[in-house]
């Protein structure tokens, strides 16, 4: 079995007055694409900063590449690519000095690398940083994470700011990065921004991991919504009776229902009557997530 | 690193010592009009060590309390401690750390780079203050060797240099930008005070000891030369201090 792209044990930081991080274990395989997802404050920054030695653990540790964090950190900083959540660069400078001055950092870098990713995201390299948009901004952190090609990124907020075409550069080039087998850890506070790119994903609260898993087995316990519109309004009674139904809300003739696990229930009470339209409520996904902060805080 | 931060801190130090440069020329020109009719101030003894001697009837008592005891150490010690904490504290304020010190680069090699440029700056502002001090002498009709200019601009560097690094020290320390050019200036504010002060109460004669600002012009540099033993304690107290900062910072939290 390959050595973990990450791996940490017990990794704890304690800011006082209940924030921080706590006895965080969680490993990413290498070559998977890691959904790292909590609401703000859930400590998913921390644990990045702490991945790359920028704050120091109160209690616990972490390897990155097999390396570990505390006394090898120059040397995973050599292969880790990183983009900081509230990116910040010398705003006075372009963002090509910006980038020379990078890839100098780094002992230089693929030049045709670094040109093909400016390409890709349409980055601006002309104008000082201070006057680009925060999603120009952005395009310039994503260039400067991936351009000396390392094997673990390390992405704090990464579509932060970016229009939607841009965004699909950026899951093209996530699935390009995956397929060559490097690891992608990206962190996020909603569940949509990673969806289509993550292989597993952990959920974090209050500075505490909630769960570990896929995201098709994340789905099988996901309340789900669905919006049924009915010839004429219906009791709405038969419905909450069901098994897994957690929730019914009706607006005239359109009832919502909510509910847990397979939607057989659900249809077959619906088809007693006239149904004229049938419509999963787009933000089922997003349930997952909530369901697992709602979880925790009871 | 060291480029890219003299590059940021440049344009300023440029501008200081262009402003220096016309300011030491307009002093230089204003002393055969005015310094004979002022002469020698008829001042308290504190007011007279705050002033440098207050002699303002010769070209070296002129430029003394003009140039060396003040404006020199001000504008010096201003540009170390701004840029040093900005350059350091600053940049972890505003974030921009963390972006670079995810990059493989120890942070004693940060320091050590950032503290380099900052001692470019120091020594581009002391040079044109050499520059400066040598044209305002010759306008001023002559009156102070080239060795004696040299002197008190090799003394004021060594006075950038550690002023430098206690600003590196207190922002490398603490990640806190206006905490640490607070402090320095107020160590350099108070040494300045207490160079001029401590000598006039016996029992605090000693304090002076402790004042950056005696290694820099208690020996007069304008008059006696360069001092080396006050260069070897401000070469020692700059590298104290650059260790301390490279051993606070390696410990603590990076902030932001």
């Amino acid at each position: 079995m390959s050595t973990p792209a990450i791996a940490t044990s017990g990794l704890s930081k304690d800011f006082g007055s209940g924030h921080g991080l706590f006895g965080l274990d969680l490993e990413v395989r290498q070559g998977e694409v890691f959904g790292f997802l909590g609401p703000n404050g859930a400590g998913k920054s921390t644990t990045l900063r702490l991945l790359l030695d920028l704050i120091k653990p109160t209690a616990g540790s972490a390897r990155v590449l097999g390396l570990d964090t505390a006394n090898e950190s120059l040397a995973i900083r050599r292969r880790v690519g990183f983009l900081p959540g509230d990116l910040a660069m010398y705003p006075r400078l372009t963002g090509q000095v910006v980038l020379d001055f990078l890839a100098q950092l780094r002992g230089g870098v693929d030049q045709r690398v670094r040109d093909s990713l400016v390409e890709r995201f349409g980055a601006d390299l002309n104008r000082p940083i201070r006057q680009l948009s925060t999603g120009n901004r952005q395009k310039l952190g994503l260039v400067q994470a991936f351009m000396h090609e390392p094997e673990l990124f390390i992405l704090d907020e990464p579509i932060a700011g970016l229009d939607p075409l841009v965004q699909q550069s950026f899951h093209a080039l996530l699935a390009e990065v995956s397929a060559q087998g490097r690891t992608v850890l990206l962190s996020s506070h909603t569940l949509s921004e990673v969806e289509r790119v993550t292989h597993r994903l952990a959920i974090l609260r209050e500075g505490r991991l909630v769960v570990v898993d896929s995201l098709e087995n994340l789905r099988k316990v996901a309340v789900q919504r669905l919006e049924i519109e009915f010839a004429a309004a219906v009791d709405t009674r038969e419905f909450r009776v069901l098994p897994g139904v957690v929730d019914v809300a009706a607006t005239g003739a359109t009832v919502t229902v909510s509910f847990e696990g397979s939607a057989d229930a659900v249809v077959k009470a619906a088809a007693s009557h006239e149904v004229r339209a049938l419509r999963p409520r787009e933000d089922e996904l997003e349930d997952i997530f909530l369901r697992y902060y709602r979880k925790d805080a009871t | 690193m060291t480029q890219i931060t003299l590059r940021l801190r440049l344009p300023s130090a440029v501008s200081a010592a262009i402003g220096l440069l016309a300011v030491m020329a307009a002093v230089g020109a204003l002393f055969p009009a005015v310094g004979h009719s002022i002469g020698k101030l008829n001042v308290p003894k504190s007011v007279d060590n705050l002033l440098g001697g207050a002699d303002y009837g010769t070209v070296t008592g002129w430029f003394r309390s003009e140039i060396a005891i003040i404006y020199g150490p001000l504008v010096i010690g201003a540009l170390a401690i701004t840029g040093a904490s900005a350059a350091t504290a600053g940049e972890e304020e505003d974030r921009i750390l963390a972006l670079v010190l995810a990059y493989p680069i120890r942070r004693s090699r940060l320091v050590i780079a950032k503290a380099a440029a900052i001692a470019a700056v120091v020594l581009i502002v002391a040079f044109a203050i050499w520059i400066g001090l040598i044209i305002g002498v010759a306008l001023a009709g002559g009156g102070i060797t080239i060795a004696h200019i040299t002197a008190l601009a090799v003394q004021l560097a060594f006075f950038g240099l550690a002023t430098g690094a206690l600003a590196i020290a207190l922002a490398a320390g603490t990640g806190r930008r206006s905490l640490a050019t607070g402090l320095a200036a107020g160590v350099a504010i108070l040494g300045w005070l207490v160079n001029s002060f401590a000598p006039l109460i016996s029992a605090l004669t000693w304090l002076k000891y402790l004042s950056l600002f005696y290694y820099y012009a208690g020996h007069d540099p304008l008059t006696r030369g360069i001092d080396i033993p006050s260069l070897i304690v401000l070469g020692l107290v700059t590298m104290a201090l650059m260790a301390i900062a490279i051993v606070s910072i390696e410990r603590r939290d990076l902030r932001g």
